[in-house]
């Protein structure tokens, strides 16, 4: 049935072609089970077909997590579940952003297939070391950390880094090691992911999470606490060294002047928070209202990093002035080092639960990171508690106290019930689904999920359509096809009427593939913010490959079908693919109000269907999908011989 | 001469100079080879690019045991391949750390400057690194000074 | 009339004290060079020993840089005697040289352990070009190669004797390898290290004598046997005697000049004769640190000094800061380096070890300031050559470390934030030897 695995088919290759440049050339096997790690080469056809990150992620789900002669699949906890820790070609290379690291795995919030991506220096310095990807399965007995430098690959003791969280256990690694900065790249769980909550993140490098669907709790339920990468000593080759270098400016050269990026560029995220609540798409206090309850001119983004004392926080090679650290100069927290919130977190960590105070903001979201819960859902079930107290459907003896709207403290409180399941944090761990639907009735009424289990990004979809729909029907629970960028390029229009469902859909539908990858190529989703036709460039530069935007998206397709293919697996069909009463409510105020989504949605999924060439009723890829992705095998596994 | 200035305040820890130095200094790229090194100050708050002053004793060019260091058109030192013979006294004449020895090549190997076209400050993209006409002195000494507070207090 | 320059010796020093004197005087002078060998690297001969250089490589001057250096050179001469009340070396064909002043650099040789059979046929030293040629002969890949002494010397020739596929036991009187360049734990580091790339080690081993192996009829090849005081025999093909060395001294009896470890000179590196300079093995002078009179037998005391002593005699007064002691040496890609007083008990220590990747480092402190230290770490690790040369540009700047000393107690391996932050490079960059920028070898000008 299905191809054959990756280390036995790389060692049958026959004459096999040179290797492509870029690549270190081996995947890194971890089986903490039998505390054995080891290096399996992967064969050029493979690296052409998978790339890295989740193209390579997919492919190893679906080989590897099937049960019941594959009509099944393990669930998340499962010792034979997979963690793939993976980056991509461009990883390490002079192109800007190119440190990623891309988790799949069957994710805890959903059970199903994820893919999500980190960034800072995992990908640099995995690639220096001599390895592409690594592939985490088994589970260790005791806690343990995947220590790596080189060819010394380990399995260490975790003892001492214990209830640490995310950044006190990068410091105790860094200091275990003698190392400091980028020599040494840690990918941590906190006490979130040790105590397996739901929505626990991967943290690494102070700042950069893997943060969906639960892939630390994964990582916990393994008990890996670290994956530390010690800055390798490896050369990479490039099939064209000054072809990357041109791609590499050309891209820099975008990002820094194209309207699409140039905010991003100059910013970051920041400038979200006000051009996102003029469309009615910054959610405010748990969607109870759109409309900014404080000044938004003290919001912009030159204010925002006005504020604090900043420090430059690149990752690989990057030239955006997007991370940063930055020194909480008063209040509270006065001196404290923190990570400069995305938009994500200004929202997550402060519109979603009511607060204005920014020092206080910026500290909580680090804590998050920290903890290691996904900044999103954190906001969604903090928001959705504090709802709750207002309404009384969550008393304060249910709580243990009263959180109000705005309370910082109080939410901190919150963020520590949670990852250490104390109380009523317990069941808060299960993330907003689980929690609201075990609660139920009116309390239930206000959760904002999607039936898939995972969280929506930290927006108010009900003005943003395209990122509800795309998060709803999504093969890895999230975002899947992504932002829309230079949709030109893709022969689609470069805009469309938000709130008409049915040109959302073929949007959606539309740039389907392209963010699997730019991700499997190990560079930034920010950074990949150019045209495709320069990354393929880049690509074709670094490997020597001839690689066209048609084989892009006909890889990014593949990629999808074939996650698509392990979610149906994993039991979560199209009946679950839709939002909750609450997140697919229409906006009664604000600047989309009365937009209603759920007037369009069926239809919306059944043109979506049609777009993507998926079977409406069973969720599969049909067959000539697949025959047109030149995935025959997957159409025999999922339709039989015959068709 | 002009020589490689450093303003450690804009860089952002990206190293993308050491991979385009080792790309000059390897013809692949392995900042492991970089001979431009960027050195973190409080962990992960403050970075910044070091490299070979081209001091006025050249400690390198005059422990050199065969003559193989001599100053380049740029009027930097530079190690000659064909002459050197590996045996690292450079590397502990050289007060500054920035003499290298690749034990790929046996040969040691540093800062040239790239013969007058320096591949670190093309490469910065915040323009921490610029090539320009001015005296050589102790750029980093003040910033790392400042920097370090916290790393010696103990907090991060 | 011009100056008349004597130089004895074409090592290091003396060569350096050449082309200084050509690139600082203002008047042509008058140069004569004594030297028993024709002037070569003594640096480089390991690398000559496993042929990755040919012969002509070793050389430091042909014939035509001395010609045009204007050296008047007696080639293959020694000297014999110097009259110092005359001002005239006598060389050991009778010639005499009437000079206006004279520098020593007569170096050192090697000693053998006086040992019964250590002077026989198929026991090597390894410290001139001609003991190097024969050392080649008689490794072949495959050969059993013992060598006597585990020092610097020795060390320096272990990549030289492994890459001619040769197998190698180490044999060294004391407890451990390497006493005199670096501390036990360090030494245990490497000895491991050795161990694990192939190489036998007997410490505490006494060597009693050396006999032939009787071979077949005929044979040209002689083996040797080694017994030791106690413990097991050692049968090898080719065994070399890295047991030491001595300053060439003896020639200088009656000479007049004061010779207490080496040739006392003062801070201009003049010996208690006003116009004879010794300079590098021979000389024991001011030591960096501490001031004290010092004799440091190693390449760049040599160099500096004969520098130095160029500048001097050629009319300058450049007085001379002293020297620091430091060491390299690399086996099987291990770096092992040590600088200033690494073995000074009254010194603060502070060490730390990183076993899986063959690392240590050993900080020795005299109030806040670093005055010695030991570095062991694979050349492929990033910072090891970086700390390399910080930590000799700690010792040699002598900078206050402050505050950094207690970071520097914790984290023995971060020595960038220390270096940088103390500001050790303004304090550096204005130092030179000269007094002057350097210039590059090759160009040097020849006053007219």
């Amino acid at each position: 049935m299905s191809p054959p695995t990756l280390a036995a088919s790389a060692t049958k290759t026959k004459s096999a072609p040179a290797r492509p440049g870029a690549y270190a050339g081996r995947l890194l096997r971890v089986d903490l089970t039998r505390k054995k790690c080891w290096a399996e080469p992967w064969s050029p056809d493979e690296m052409r077909d998978l790339l890295g990150g989740v193209g390579l992620g997919a492919l190893i789900l679906y080989r590897e997590t099937a049960t019941r002669g594959g009509k099944g699949n393990v669930a998340w906890d499962h010792p034979d579940n997979r963690l793939v820790l993976a980056t991509g070609p461009l990883a390490g290379l002079p192109v800007w952003g190119t440190g990623a690291l891309t988790v799949v795995t069957i994710g805890a919030q959903t059970n199903g297939p994820t893919s999500t991506q980190a960034n800072g220096f995992f990908g640099t310095n995995l690639k220096y070391s001599g390895y592409d990807a690594i592939i985490v399965q088994g589970r260790s007995k005791d806690w343990a950390y995947l220590y790596i430098d080189d060819d010394v690959v380990e399995l260490r003791d975790a003892k001492f880094l214990l209830d640490k969280d995310t950044w006190e256990t990068q410091e105790a690694l860094g200091a275990a090691h003698g190392l400091s900065g980028h020599q040494l790249s840690v990918y941590a769980i906190g006490p979130a992911g040790e105590n397996l909550v739901r929505f626990a993140a991967i943290h690494g490098d102070y700042g950069h999470v893997a943060s969906k669907n639960g892939c630390g709790a994964v990582m916990g339920k393994k008990k890996l606490k670290a994956v530390a990468i010690v800055k390798g000593t490896q050369a990479l080759t490039a099939a064209d060294y000054r072809g990357v270098i041109q791609a590499a400016d050309d891209i820099a050269h975008d990002l820094r002047t194209d309207p699409s990026a140039k905010s991003l560029y100059e910013y970051g995220t920041l400038p979200g928070v006000v051009n996102l609540s003029k469309l009615g798409m910054l959610p405010i206090k748990n969607y109870t209202t759109n409309v900014p309850y404080d000044d938004t001119s003290t919001w912009e983004a030159p204010k925002l990093r006005e504020g604090f004392d900043h420090r430059g926080h690149q990752c690989n090679a990057c030239g955006m002035h997007h991370c940063h650290m930055q020194v909480i100069r008063g209040g509270e927290h006065k001196g404290k080092v923190v990570d400069e919130p995305e938009y994500e977190g200004w929202s997550g960590c402060g519109w979603q639960i009511g607060a204005r105070d920014k020092e206080g903001i910026s500290w909580l979201n680090t804590e998050c990171d920290r903890a290691c819960v996904d900044v999103n859902e954190f906001g969604w079930v903090c928001g959705w508690v504090m709802e709750c107290q207002e309404k009384g459907y969550i008393t304060k003896q249910q709580l243990g106290f009263e959180l109000r709207w705005g309370d910082i403290k109080g939410a901190h409180r919150l963020l520590r019930m949670i990852s250490h399941r104390e109380g009523l944090g317990d069941l808060l761990a299960e993330g907003v689904k689980i929690a609201a639907e075990r609660l139920g009735g009116r309390a239930k009424e206000c959760a904002i999920y999607t039936l898939l289990g995972a969280s929506p990004r930290g927006h108010d979809h009900r003005g943003r359509w395209d990122e509800m729909l795309d998060t709803c029907t999504a093969g890895t629970g999230t975002l899947e096809s992504g932002v829309p960028v230079h949709v030109a390029e893709l022969g689609l229009p470069t805009r469309i009427t938000p709130f008409d469902g049915e040109a959302v859909s073929r949007q959606v539908a539309g740039i389907l593939g392209r963010r699997h990858f730019e991700d499997s190529l190990g560079i930034c989703i920010f950074t990949a913010r150019t045209r495709m036709e320069n990354l393929c460039r880049a690509l074709s530069a670094a490997t020597g490959w001839y690689y066209t935007l048609d084989e892009a998206m006909r890889f990014g397709r593949r990629t999808a079908a074939i996650l698509r293919s392990v979610r149906l697996r994993c039991g979560i069909g199209p009946k679950l693919e839709r939002p909750s009463a609450r997140y697919g409510s229409t906006p009664h105020d604000g600047p989309a109000k009365g937009q209603a989504v759920s007037e369009q949605w069926e239809k919306m999924v059944d043109t979506w269907y049609v777009q993507v060439g998926y079977d409406r009723k069973t969720g599969k890829p049909l067959p000539k999908t697949l025959k047109d992705l030149r995935l025959d095998w997957l159409a025999r596994d999922l339709w039989g011989a015959k068709k | 001469m002009r020589i490689l200035k450093i303003m450690p305040e804009k860089c952002t820890g990206c190293l993308r100079c050491e991979i385009a130095c080792s790309y000059m200094q390897t013809g692949t790229f392995q900042p492991a080879k970089s001979v431009i090194r960027v050195s973190p100050f409080e962990g992960h708050t403050s970075y910044a690019p070091y490299t070979c002053p081209q001091c006025a004793e050249g400690w390198c060019m005059t422990a050199c045991p065969v003559g193989a260091i001599t100053i380049n058109a740029a009027g930097a030192k530079d190690v000659l391949d064909d002459t050197c013979v590996g045996c690292k006294l450079c590397t502990i004449a050289c007060p500054y750390g920035t003499m290298f020895y690749d034990p790929d090549t046996r040969k040691a190997f540093k800062c040239n400057l790239c013969g007058g076209d320096p591949a670190c400050a093309q490469a910065c993209p915040t323009a921490a690194i610029t090539y320009d006409d001015v005296p050589t002195v102790d750029w980093l000494g003040d910033f790392a000074a400042e920097r370090t507070t916290r790393l010696l207090a103990g907090v991060r | 009339m011009p100056a008349r320059h004597l130089i004895i010796g074409g090592g290091t020093a003396g060569m350096n004290a050449m082309r200084t004197i050509r690139e600082e005087e203002k008047e042509r002078s008058e140069l004569t060079l004594v030297s028993a060998e024709k002037p070569y690297s003594r640096m480089v001969l390991p690398y000559y020993l496993d042929r990755s250089i040919a012969e002509s490589h070793v050389f430091t001057a042909t014939a035509g840089v001395l010609a045009e250096w204007g050296v008047k050179a007696h080639l293959g001469r020694r000297a014999a005697s110097l009259d110092t009340k005359a001002n005239v070396c006598t060389l050991d064909d009778g010639t005499t040289i009437a000079y206006d002043d004279c520098l020593i650099a007569t170096g050192s040789s090697p000693v053998k352990a006086p040992v019964p059979g250590a002077d026989g046929r198929g026991v090597h030293s390894f410290w001139t070009l001609d003991e190097c040629r024969r050392l080649i002969a008689d490794t072949r890949p495959g050969s059993h190669v013992v060598m006597v002494g585990a020092g610097f010397i020795a060390f320096t020739i272990l990549n030289s004797i492994l890459a001619r596929g040769a197998t190698l036991t180490i044999v060294e009187i004391a407890p451990r390898i390497l006493p005199r360049m670096i501390d036990a734990t360090g030494a245990d580091v490497v000895e491991a290290w050795l161990r694990k790339h192939g190489v036998t080690i007997r410490t505490d081993a006494r060597l009693a004598h050396i006999e032939d192996v009787p071979g077949a009829r005929g044979s040209k090849t002689i083996r040797k046997r080694l017994r030791f005081a106690k413990g097991a025999d050692i049968v090898a093909d080719v065994v070399i005697m890295a047991t030491g060395i001595r300053a060439n001294l003896e020639w200088l009896k009656g000479a007049g000049l004061r010779i207490d470890q080496g040739i006392v000179v003062d801070d201009h590196l003049r010996s208690t004769v006003p116009n004879v300079y010794a300079a590098g093995d021979v000389a024991e002078g001011r030591e960096l640190i501490s001031g004290a009179s010092v004799v440091h037998a190693i390449e760049p005391t040599a160099q500096e000094h004969g520098r130095v002593v160029g500048a001097n005699m050629a009319g300058r007064q450049v007085p001379y800061r002293g020297s620091l002691s430091m060491n390299i040496v690399e086996v099987c890609h291990l770096d092992i380096a040590s600088f200033g007083a690494w073995d000074d008990p009254k010194a603060e220590a502070v060490t730390g070890v990183k076993s899986d990747r063959s690392a240590y480092r050993k900080l020795l402190w005299t109030g806040d300031r670093l005055t010695g230290a030991i570095i062991v770490g694979l050349s492929s690790a990033i910072w090891t050559t970086n700390d390399i040369g910080m930590l000799k540009g700690l010792v040699h700047s002598q900078v206050s470390l402050a505050r950094f000393k207690d970071y520097l107690r914790k984290n023995p391996f971060d020595i960038k934030p220390a270096y940088i932050a103390s500001k050790a490079t303004s304090k550096l960059l204005p130092q030179t030897v000269l007094g002057r920028p350097s210039k590059a070898p090759g160009t040097t000008p020849v006053a007219v």
